[in-house]
């Protein structure tokens, strides 16, 4: 598994793109659990969790659920955790979600890029 | 040269960036001011930054919008802060860019970075936060993170502040570990 990370606007899905262009991107905002467990990746992963908490499904063992089906997926998301703490209680939520997520992935991940603007940066090379 | 300096709100950006200016020697300073002093807090704002530089010999310049029609001594060190306001100035502002901000801000610091012997242009990072704006706020994150793509492009050097801390993102001698950039 293979992150990329980053604040929004930073340019983070076309370095993915440029780094495999042989692969088959999805958006998370459109994508099922069907597809995001078979596909190569993944764009917009934080939309795709944004999606699943806004149509009351539990995002709790999601990170567990894609490490077991789908180990090689490749996921580019937003960093969301750097702001003034939501007033909107599911703003809160899906905040904390994306970070607990991504955290689990990022440690199972053998490589994390965080990129800041365009430049991305190694930040785990396991 | 041309260095960009990025970070969060109060991170020690403008201190590193005016560091960065006077380690470039002795040629002309020139600040390029882009803060609209529009009430009583962006005027502290305005006078905490002047007494920072006091006594470091800088010229002000105010460009609160059409950043291209700024003309600079040739081979001066130039320090322009803050690219968010102008980037909020061109496109809230009345004689502002408003939707072709970008590429009239790009076409200014192209300009700039011609006259300039060093330039140095202090950014921020407001990217990284679980609302998602929709509108004006939106737009304007957008047309920020994207103009930062492309100042980043221009520049030698892309510094992040943390807490007075320079993280190099891209770096002139010898390069950050593990960089690659999006072009």
């Amino acid at each position: 598994m293979e992150m990329m990370i980053g604040g929004a606007f930073q340019g983070k899905s076309a370095l993915a793109e440029k780094r495999y262009p042989q692969v088959n991107w999805i958006n998370g905002a459109d994508a099922d659990w069907e597809m995001l467990s078979c596909a190569k990746g993944v764009l917009g992963f934080h939309e795709y969790i944004r999606k699943e908490m806004k149509a009351g499904r539990s995002v709790d063992q999601l990170a567990e659920d894609l490490i077991r089906v789908n180990p090689d997926v490749i996921l580019v998301s937003d960093e969301v955790g750097y702001g003034v703490v939501p007033i909107d209680a599911f703003d809160r939520a899906y905040r904390e979600a994306v970070g607990r997520i991504c955290t689990k992935l990022a440690d199972y991940s053998h490589r994390v890029t965080r990129v800041v603007c365009g430049i991305g940066t190694v930040i785990k090379d396991a | 040269m041309m260095i960009l300096v990025t970070g969060g709100s109060g991170s020690g950006k403008s201190a590193f960036a005016e560091d960065q200016v006077v380690a470039f020697g002795e040629a002309e300073r020139i600040y390029i001011a882009t803060m609209f002093p529009f009430d009583e807090e962006s005027r502290k704002r305005v006078q905490r930054h002047q007494n920072m530089r006091k006594g470091k010999g800088f010229e002000t310049i105010e460009c609160y919008t059409g950043l291209e029609r700024v003309r600079v001594p040739e081979g001066s060190t130039v320090l322009l802060e803050c690219m968010s306001n102008l980037v909020a100035n061109e496109m809230f502002q009345e004689d502002g860019a408003h939707e072709r901000t970008v590429q009239e801000i790009q076409k200014g610091v192209k300009s700039l970075r011609e006259q300039a012997g060093n330039l140095v242009i202090v950014t921020n990072e407001i990217f990284s936060e679980a609302v998602s704006y929709e509108g004006e706020t939106g737009t304007y994150q957008e047309y920020l993170g994207k103009i930062n793509q492309e100042l980043a492009l221009l520049a030698d050097e892309v510094v992040e502040v943390v807490y007075g801390i320079p993280i190099y993102h891209k770096k002139k001698k010898g390069g950050a570990s593990g960089e690659e950039s999006v072009e």
